[in-house]
């Protein structure tokens, strides 16, 4: 299957490919899986006190599609607000992507990683009041 | 209608299939679906022939599979498999195949190819392991909806562990040709 020249371009140079300290009170982690093909993604943000995503990183093992996905969601919400990264949706990947039909889920999982991230985060946040 | 591989190779609807009498009622079966066979027949009777012989084809290709054979039990018994009917896996799950990818892809990145057998070795004991509940599973006849929904993680388990071993080969593949190209050039009949 042919992929776009901007999956090609994620997938060899994935941006933000990295950890943060999950135990890091302002750093949240969304963990996600897609049993229907083996894929594995993990999503981290950092949020400053003002609620903007000051870093993000994620560590992707899968196809191409799900790499490109998810090194493009970490670039988008870098220096968004919480609730703007919240906003992201599939979708927008699949056409910043031309994602073929069969890899949509791959755009899904991503979306899936950032709300997981987020909830965390927020989890985290409340636990300290 | 979707083709039943276990109809089409007589096969009974349990997981733990032996593959090798499997095997054997493929080649019969496709011995006698032969075209040479039917040389004779009318066109209608030759394509039935080809048709089902293509059936029996695919029906051994998906059975020797673990996990296709597994999807084609779920389907047999009238339970959809696929993308968006199956549960997500559960965290703790997802934290240790993370955790082995990432202990994998450093092994890689080292050139430590015990340290990635070994992990694929751990690996396959637990895909075993799983295979070893999805007999149990469906060794009882056809098991009622919400034993098939307990089983149904399992499928995607085997899914995680499978891209995990697929990754193994990949790994022992690049160092077997890493190995030769050295040998090559160490006896100095490279080009």
């Amino acid at each position: 299957m042919a992929y776009s020249d901007k999956v090609i371009d994620h997938a060899e140079n994935p941006r933000n490919v990295g950890t943060l300290d999950k135990d890091d009170p302002s750093v949240g982690t969304g963990l996600v899986g897609a049993p229907a093909c083996g894929d594995v993604m993990r999503l981290q943000i950092k949020v400053s006190d003002d609620g903007v995503i000051e870093d993000a990183k994620f560590k992707t093992f899968g196809c191409g599609s799900a790499i490109a996905s998810s090194s493009l969601a970490t670039e988008w919400i870098k220096g968004k607000k919480v609730e703007e990264a919240e906003a992201l949706k599939n979708v927008d990947i699949v056409n910043e992507l031309n994602l073929p039909p069969v890899k949509i889920h791959c755009s899904v999982l991503a979306e899936d990683a950032i709300k997981s991230a987020i909830a965390d985060y927020r989890a985290k946040q409340a636990a300290k009041r | 209608m979707t083709m039943d591989p276990f109809a089409t190779l007589g096969a009974p609807r349990r997981f733990d299939l032996d593959l090798a009498v499997l095997e054997k009622t493929h080649r019969e079966l496709s011995r006698a679906l032969h075209p040479d066979k039917f040389a004779q027949a009318g066109a209608s009777e030759r394509r039935a022939a080809l048709e089902k012989a293509a059936n029996v084809n695919e029906a051994w290709r998906i059975l020797r599979d673990p996990i296709r054979r597994a999807e084609a039990l779920f389907r047999a018994l009238g339970f959809a498999v696929g993308e968006t009917n199956e549960p997500k896996a559960s965290p703790a799950f997802l934290m240790e195949v993370m955790e082995e990818r990432e202990a994998l892809a450093e092994a890689r990145a080292a050139k430590d190819l015990g340290k990635v057998q070994k992990l694929g070795g751990a690996i396959s004991v637990r895909a075993k392991a799983v295979e070893g509940k999805l007999t149990a599973g469906f060794s009882g006849g056809a098991p009622p909806k919400d034993e098939l929904e307990k089983l149904l993680p399992l499928l995607g388990e085997l899914r995680f562990y499978r891209r995990f071993l697929d990754e193994v080969e990949a790994i022992e593949e690049e160092a077997r040709e890493a190995e030769e190209a050295l040998a090559q050039n160490g006896t100095g009949v490279s080009p």
